[in-house]
């Protein structure tokens, strides 16, 4: 199994290098063997077999393992026919020889390798950049247009023309429904591939935690308006530091998570308190929740449960979101459900750092 | 009438969304200029006189922060500035640079319309000497350094008190937490953020009915605070006509 893969993999190396390169490679070992020979007059050839390096480590570099082998054994092939003797013969005597030639093939693979993984780090550096751009060049080419809708709605919206009219007032706010739900599935795309691309950078700072609890409600107030909100703010949790931003966004998908899968008229809780963690933000619904075997796989990308790869529309990458930005800003992530069918409760846990003054402030406030 | 209708300068390079933005705009009994490009836009600007400013952060010929710094070396006339950009820092900077608010594309007019009234009453009572800001039920009257719940009296602290003024003077509009700081504990004490939590989390204590649940003083995540704006809607002309 392992060794046919090896074989597969040798293939494909071998078939990749392009019938030019190999023109290439021989050429070289001609054109120094011709160099060479009209110096054969002039000094003993048997000792200077090593400018065959030169070809061997070009191949190398430019073109990787593969055409550097085949350079190394073109010139082992000259030099025991040319050089060592016996002349015009294949056949090497000295172990020395035997030595140089197997030095060639030794070179040869060593370069080629290291030419690789370097040309290989330099592509990734460059795709970076490239995605980056690509990141922020999608943002603008595709919020752009799509400002233009949300604000032109709007003032349709509000034009009395539209709002005094019974039959178009409805479609309006459709389209405007319509068109924030594009701008969240942009941004989610957006969120997915700086993910992938490591481009998250936490920018860390003292919060409130029911700032983040709020922001994130009044974000999704529209996605949640069909359900039953009762939202507890424990008094007096401590402050965290985190980046506010990034764990709204993770919470902000916990709770399109449980409007998603769980029916209309439902209630979704949403606590924050101090249980097990100095801060836990926990999202609780009435909907489909989970079989246990599932605990770890809704955290995954693209995973979608089978039960609903049918019913409900959705990506897969919601959970597999909040987990990345609540991670990538030292929080971590829960789920937990009693089955499918009764309900799922995901929890944000929220790191806390010791701060020694910040309940001394009573000196300050003079 | 026309003479006093405010007027409002939309700085945007794509002809869609200035499109809107004067729809919006006239729809609010507002007169309309337009520019494309940053330099159509300072000089319109300088040319005549303008009630607020709407500035596109990315325009084609300068950074729309840059036109932000250059209007507030001689001009404190209201700046909103529009953004795709959601990152939360970009916004700290304009605002420090002296914009007034922000939005972020995709926007709704009416938010935009809420922000630039609030803005436009900072400006009118700075002319005016009006001392009283409200906010739901609190009122903050800035003279006599009095804040009233409903009816009643409630005693502040030098800072609290400091905190809330700083925010009633830009009611409806956000206020960085640099700028917080900077106020109410001077310049040495801008990296000290917490302080600034903290003393927000005792204010909301004493002035909102749900400290958990605010009505009044309002966070806006990673950028800063703002004190609800009590704009009802075609209220702004009013005022500015008075």
């Amino acid at each position: 199994m392992a060794r046919d893969e090896w074989w597969r993999k040798l293939q494909n190396s071998l078939m990749a290098v392009r019938f030019g390169v190999i023109v290439a490679c021989l050429l070289m070992v001609v054109v120094f063997t011709a160099a060479l020979a009209t110096l054969s007059r002039v000094i003993s050839l048997e000792y200077v077999t090593i400018v065959y390096l030169i070809p061997v480590m070009v191949a190398a570099t430019r073109w990787g393992v593969v055409p550097a082998v085949i350079t190394a054994l073109a010139a082992v092939a000259v030099c025991a026919f040319f050089f060592y003797p016996p002349i015009y013969d294949f056949r090497v005597e000295k172990i020395e020889h035997i030595a140089d030639l197997a030095l060639f093939v030794l070179v040869a693979v060593v370069t080629g390798r290291l030419a690789t993984t370097a040309r290989e780090a330099e592509m990734r550096t460059e795709a970076e950049t490239l995605r980056e751009a690509m990141i922020g060049a999608v943002s603008h080419e595709l919020r752009t247009p799509l400002s233009s809708i949300v604000g032109s709605v709007s003032v349709l919206a509000a034009s009395p023309e539209i709002a005094n009219n019974a039959k178009l007032s409805p479609l309006v706010k459709g389209l405007h429904d319509e068109a924030e739900r594009l701008n969240e599935h942009i941004q989610n795309l957006l969120d997915a591939t700086r993910i992938k691309s490591d481009g998250i950078r936490p920018n860390v700072e003292w919060v409130e935690p029911g700032d983040i609890v709020n922001a994130a409600l009044e974000r999704k107030a529209e996605l949640l308006s069909k359900h039953r909100l009762v939202v507890k703010v424990v008094p007096d949790l401590p402050l965290i530091r985190t980046d506010p931003a990034l764990i709204e966004k993770a919470l902000g998908q916990l709770l399109e998570n449980a409007a998603k899968y769980s029916p209309a008229g439902s209630v979704i809780e949403v606590i924050a308190e101090r249980r097990d963690v100095p801060v836990r933000v926990v999202v609780r619904d009435q909907g489909a929740g989970f079989a246990p075997d599932e605990r770890e796989m809704i955290w995954e990308r693209f995973y979608r449960s089978p039960r609903h790869r049918d019913r409900t529309a959705g990506s897969g990458l919601g959970l597999w979101i909040a987990r990345a930005l609540a991670r990538a800003c030292g929080a971590e992530t829960e789920a937990y459900s009693a089955g499918a069918g009764h309900g799922a409760t995901f929890s944000l846990l929220l790191p806390v750092q010791p701060n020694p003054d910040a309940y001394n402030l009573e000196d300050s406030d003079e | 009438m026309s003479e006093s209708r405010p007027v409002v300068l939309i700085v945007d390079d794509e002809l869609q969304i200035r499109r809107f933005l004067r729809a919006g705009f006239e729809m609010e009994q507002f007169s309309v200029l337009e520019a494309a490009t940053a330099e159509d836009g300072l000089r319109a600007a300088t040319l005549q006189p303008v009630d607020l400013l709407v500035v596109d952060l990315e325009l084609p010929d300068l950074d729309g922060s840059e036109i932000v710094e250059r209007l507030r070396s001689w001009s404190t006339v209201p700046i909103i500035v529009l953004s795709v950009r959601s990152s939360e820092a970009e916004k700290v900077r304009v605002l420090e640079l002296g914009a007034d608010d922000y939005v972020v594309k995709p926007f709704g007019m009416a938010e935009l319309l809420a922000r630039a009234r609030a803005a436009l009453r900072r400006q009118s009572r700075s002319s005016s000497g009006e001392h009283l800001v409200k906010a739901g039920r609190l009122t903050i009257d800035l003279a006599a350094r009095n804040v009233l719940l409903g009816n009643e009296r409630i005693q502040l602290s030098p800072k609290e008190y400091r905190l809330l003024q700083t925010l009633a003077q830009h009611a409806g509009n956000v206020v960085t937490h640099q700028q917080l700081l900077k106020e109410v504990w001077g310049v040495k004490h801008q990296h000290r953020a917490h302080y600034l939590r903290i003393f927000v989390r005792k204010l909301r204590q004493k002035i909102e009915e749900d400290p958990t649940q605010p009505r009044i003083l309002m966070t806006e995540l990673g950028v800063g605070y703002r004190l609800a704006s009590r704009a009802e809607p075609g209220t702004v002309t009013e005022e500015l006509s008075q």
